[in-house]
């Protein structure tokens, strides 16, 4: 499954986009940080590079020449992305475990950000016992008593 | 509470934080056989959406989808899951009455400010942690149960207070041998505190 040296090696990846699990044959693994090829950095992210920066739908993140070589690696043809070091630069979140080669990347940091200052109830969907999604937009328009519980 | 209210344009929404999803919570829920949305967060967004750090944690949101009254750490009524008995807190129960009667001008209903005091806005260790609390439950579900430890682990050092992280990682393995400590000693531990937020509950005049 790897090939890794000190120098960084070839792994398949698993990546926990927020929400989204893929699993990457061709993940390449340097110290903390994690490559992936152009298809696969949009595949499990949603992330492409764009002439204006990286973006994702609507949202483009510049990325200064000078920082350029730290995200960016050509090889036989290739280009290869640093999905770590570009989470450093949003200041999103990320997590990885080395025995079984996952990282979690969390949401960047103009969402995580957002919450300040609101006291609009955030919102959200769930499945219930049958696997049925539930919203609390749903019940808009009614008073609502949201209450959390375990069974822990 | 529910079925008294319901007419009134009120409803409940009840989360089960559980990474061990309707494995844990299936049981309980089908007891008390709800009839209000009644859903399964294995992830444990809720509780990080609205900044809660224990269950149970209880939120009353408006018609606008404002919340008026933030973190609670009480339940109106819970039933007991042996012998199927009912507790009301009364003083509890008393205030959402209020509320659903008077609206924002019940005496229960929070400022701006205390709400979002209660809802703690997310940190940089808050995301990080919470970074760490997700590989780890990524990992238990896969069934790598060991590996998963050490990653609730760096979520409890970045949060020690925050007890939903610690509570589930506690429940998915074992305190004693796991993290070399007891429940109780957990508890009492002066960074892990607060275990619960204070509530503030005015006295009716």
């Amino acid at each position: 499954m790897s090939t890794t040296s000190s120098r960084g090696g070839s792994v398949t990846a698993t990546v926990l986009y927020q929400e989204k699990v893929s699993k990457l044959p061709r993940g390449w693994v340097e110290g903390d940080d994690l490559w992936l090829t152009l298809p696969d950095l949009a595949a499990a992210s949603g992330w492409e590079l764009k002439p204006e920066g990286v973006c994702r739908g609507e949202t483009c993140v510049p990325v200064p020449d000078a920082r350029l070589a730290s995200f960016l690696h050509e090889e036989s043809g290739e280009r290869w992305f640093n999905v770590s070091e570009f989470a450093r630069l949003i200041d999103q979140p990320f997590a990885r475990d080395e025995a079984h080669y996952v990282w979690y990347f969390g949401p960047p940091s103009w969402e995580w950000q957002s919450r300040v200052g609101s006291r609009q109830a955030p919102d959200f969907t769930l499945p219930d016992l049958a696997g049925k999604p539930h919203s609390l937009s749903e019940l808009r328009g009614k008073k609502v008593l949201l209450a959390c519980w375990a069974s822990w | 509470m529910r079925e008294e209210l319901k007419g009134k344009n009120f409803e409940v929404f009840t989360v089960a934080c559980d990474s061990k999803g309707a494995a844990a919570a299936e049981s309980w829920i089908k007891q008390a056989n709800p009839q209000h949305p009644s859903v399964i967060d294995e992830q444990h967004r809720v509780a990080e959406l609205y900044g809660a750090k224990n269950v149970p944690s209880v939120f009353w949101i408006d018609e606008q989808g404002s919340i008026v009254r933030a973190n609670d750490p009480v339940y109106a009524a819970r039933r007991n899951r042996e012998t199927g008995e009912s507790t009301v807190n009364q003083d509890y129960l008393n205030a959402v009455r209020d509320w659903v009667s008077k609206g924002p001008t019940s005496i229960y209903v929070q400022d701006e400010r205390r709400v979002q005091a209660h809802t703690s806005q997310m940190t940089a260790e808050d995301v990080q942690a919470m970074a760490s609390f997700r590989l780890g439950v990524y990992l238990f579900q896969q069934g790598h149960v060991k590996d998963a430890v050490a990653h609730f682990k760096r979520a409890h050092q970045l949060k020690p207070n925050n007890w939903t992280y610690r509570r589930q990682a506690y429940n998915l393995g074992n305190i004693e041998q796991d993290y070399g400590t007891t429940f109780l000693q957990a508890r009492e531990d002066p960074a892990s505190q607060p275990f619960y937020p204070p509530l503030e509950l005015p006295k009716p005049t």
